[in-house]
């Protein structure tokens, strides 16, 4: 089967699973104070009740308070916030994780590396937390409220805490991965070789070393990818970005209950975005692979 | 033993004797909060004291919104946090290690690499904080549940989303370890699967069992904290309307530090607290994790040759 036959089987697979798990706070119902009931009926409802839905357009209407929107007219602005965190986090992170990741498997700085392993296994919020609180902090010693720690009105966005924030996690993840399989590349045979042949110190690692660790990276992207988003949720909440996350969580629950037809949209949207942004960072890691080879 | 294991066993071991013994310590029951009242001092000024009251001789934490001795909150709240997350990592390495071990060993090799299908790398895009969210929110705000069996059902969620990295992770291994000389030497004395499994390949598998259980806590602890943010509490959430609030009803650690997020700017140690605490639960098992691979790394790994 060919790769382009695999990704479009893949699609209606992907689409069951959606409407399954965005099922999931249907099924699972109290029952009384002391046990819980699987609730099928009602979940096979909501799912009949979105098909049916489709053609005459009120699977693509949500209750956001009080007001009934209209998915494609929000979608498009809430996408595009997302998409410029998690492609900025994903780039940039992955830029500076390759570069700290060499220069750590090379020195001998082992407090460094200490300190960076520990401060990148920091859980996402907490590190967020803590970079508000360090603003809070600078302003009521100093009085200078060095960045928004959060987005209050439109004239008023955060950008820097949420940039931050959204490019440090990635690299985190990105040095611990480099430096580990920088670290077993540079105990290669061949690497011993060519610096018996008297090659620069630099060329090796980069015409050499690299090109052979660049593989486990690319093969890690999905892994990579989950962190990425799971860290996009945990930046839009905790900023008040208005991304497509944050859709999705401040509309869950309206008013009238449960909201089935915004979740699976939703979904479906993180998943179009999360292809989009595994293509970019494909790319841009084929690129660096066409530049290093010799 | 190397220090950073010795940092690691000391941290855990004095949060957890904290959590155990935490009650003979407290000051300030649960149902006494500080009430608004006037204090006069020894040189006769007088104080309106009224909650919040910052970190201070009476209280050495401090006290939350409503007058709750915060010390009191964390240490009844110690054991939520780190036995559900303890047992959930057992539960996870358990049967997840059963499984695995069981597949790397019978599993017949395939002859070639097959990737997973593009479905299975799609839904990473879905992270499993969200999936667990939607399963849970329904049920665990304002619940009718008590908040042990509420404790229950997550521990029961969390274990069962963790189990199959585990299954991978340690088929691998075994895997890798069926290739050694010495497996080949044991099958071809006759040993039977039983004793394989017990004594060749269990031993070897030692190490990383222990590993992947401190690992495994630092994960669901950090899960905690992020369905923490989404107002899914350990044990439940108690939600009030006007003005809306989130509370904890077990006032487990992740619960507080979510509550305590809307008071950063006016009432920090309402939120740095718990955070401190939790931090340093955190890096406690970080370092543990870390010095138990140092003790086990010293044996295998070669040195770079630049």
């Amino acid at each position: 089967m060919s790769k382009m036959n695999r990704i479009v089987l893949s699609i209606p697979m992907v689409f069951i699973l959606v409407l399954i798990m965005a099922e999931l706070p249907l099924l699972l119902q109290p029952d009384g104070s002391h046990s819980i009931r699987l609730d099928w009926p009602q979940g096979a409802a909501s799912i009949k009740a979105y098909f049916s839905g489709i053609p005459t357009g009120d699977s693509f209407r949500f209750l956001s308070g009080q007001n009934t929107l209209s998915f494609w007219e929000q979608i498009g602005s809430y996408f595009i916030i997302s998409f410029g965190y998690l492609a900025c986090g994903a780039l940039i992170g992955t830029t500076i994780g390759v570069l700290i990741g060499i220069y750590f498997s090379l020195s001998r700085a082992e407090w460094l590396k200490r300190t960076v392993e520990f401060l990148g296994a920091m859980p996402d919020f907490v590190s967020i937390l803590l970079l508000q609180f360090l603003v809070v902090f600078v302003a009521s010693k100093t009085g200078v409220v060095l960045f928004q720690i959060a987005t209050l009105s439109v004239k008023e966005p955060a950008i820097v805490l949420p940039l931050v924030s959204s490019i440090l996690i990635p690299a985190s993840y990105m040095i611990r991965n480099v430096t580990m399989q920088m670290t077993y590349t540079l105990a290669e045979d061949y690497i011993g070789f060519a610096k018996a042949r008297g090659l620069r110190k630099l060329y090796i690692v980069f015409y050499h070393a690299l090109p052979n660790v660049l593989p486990f990276i690319r093969a890690d992207l999905h892994k990579f990818l989950g962190i990425l988003i799971g860290n996009i949720f945990i930046v839009e909440y905790l900023y008040n970005l208005h991304g497509l996350t944050m859709l999705l969580f401040s509309n869950v629950y309206s008013y009238s209950g449960y909201q089935f037809p915004l979740v699976v949209n939703g979904l479906l949207t993180l998943l179009l975005l999360y292809a989009v942004i595994y293509t970019l960072l494909k790319t841009y890691l084929w690129g660096w692979e066409k530049v290093l080879s010799r | 033993m190397n220090k950073t294991l010795l940092a690691g066993l000391i941290l855990t071991t004095a949060i957890i004797g904290a959590a155990i013994f935490g009650k003979f310590f407290i000051r300030h029951d649960l149902d006494e909060p500080l009430k608004i009242h006037y204090a006069v001092d020894s040189s006769g000024k007088g104080t309106i004291v009224a909650p919040p009251l910052p970190p201070g001789k009476d209280y050495p934490l401090g006290t939350d919104y409503y007058g709750y001795d915060l010390m009191t909150r964390i240490l009844v709240g110690a054991k939520y946090t780190i036995f559900l997350a303890v047992a959930i990592a057992f539960a996870r390495v358990f049967f997840g290690g059963i499984a695995g071990m069981l597949l790397g060993y019978f599993a017949r090799k395939p002859a070639k690499r097959r990737e997973p299908a593009t479905t299975w790398k799609l839904l990473n895009g879905i992270p499993i904080f969200l999936v667990i969210w939607l399963l849970l929110a329904g049920l665990s705000i304002n619940s009718s549940l008590s908040p042990i069996r509420l404790c229950v059902v997550m521990g029961a969620v969390l274990a069962a989303v963790g189990i199959p990295s585990v299954v991978i992770s340690i088929k691998e291994k075994t895997e890798l370890i069926r290739e050694k000389p010495f497996i080949l030497a044991a099958r071809s004395i006759g040993t039977g699967h039983r004793k394989m499994i017990g004594a060749h390949l269990f031993p070897h598998l030692k190490d990383s069992f222990l590993i992947l259980i401190v690992q495994e806590i630092v994960l669901v602890l950090t899960l905690f904290g992020q369905l923490a943010i989404f107002h899914l509490f350990v044990g439940g959430t108690v939600m009030t309307f006007d003005p809306i609030e989130y509370n904890s009803r077990t006032n487990e650690w992740a619960g507080l530090i979510a509550a305590g997020r809307s008071s950063l700017d006016v009432y920090p140690w309402i939120l740095f607290v718990p955070l401190a605490a939790y931090l340093v639960l955190i890096l406690g098992f970080q370092l543990l994790a870390r010095g138990l691979q140092t003790l086990f790394n010293q044996k295998y790994t070669k040195p770079s040759r630049l």
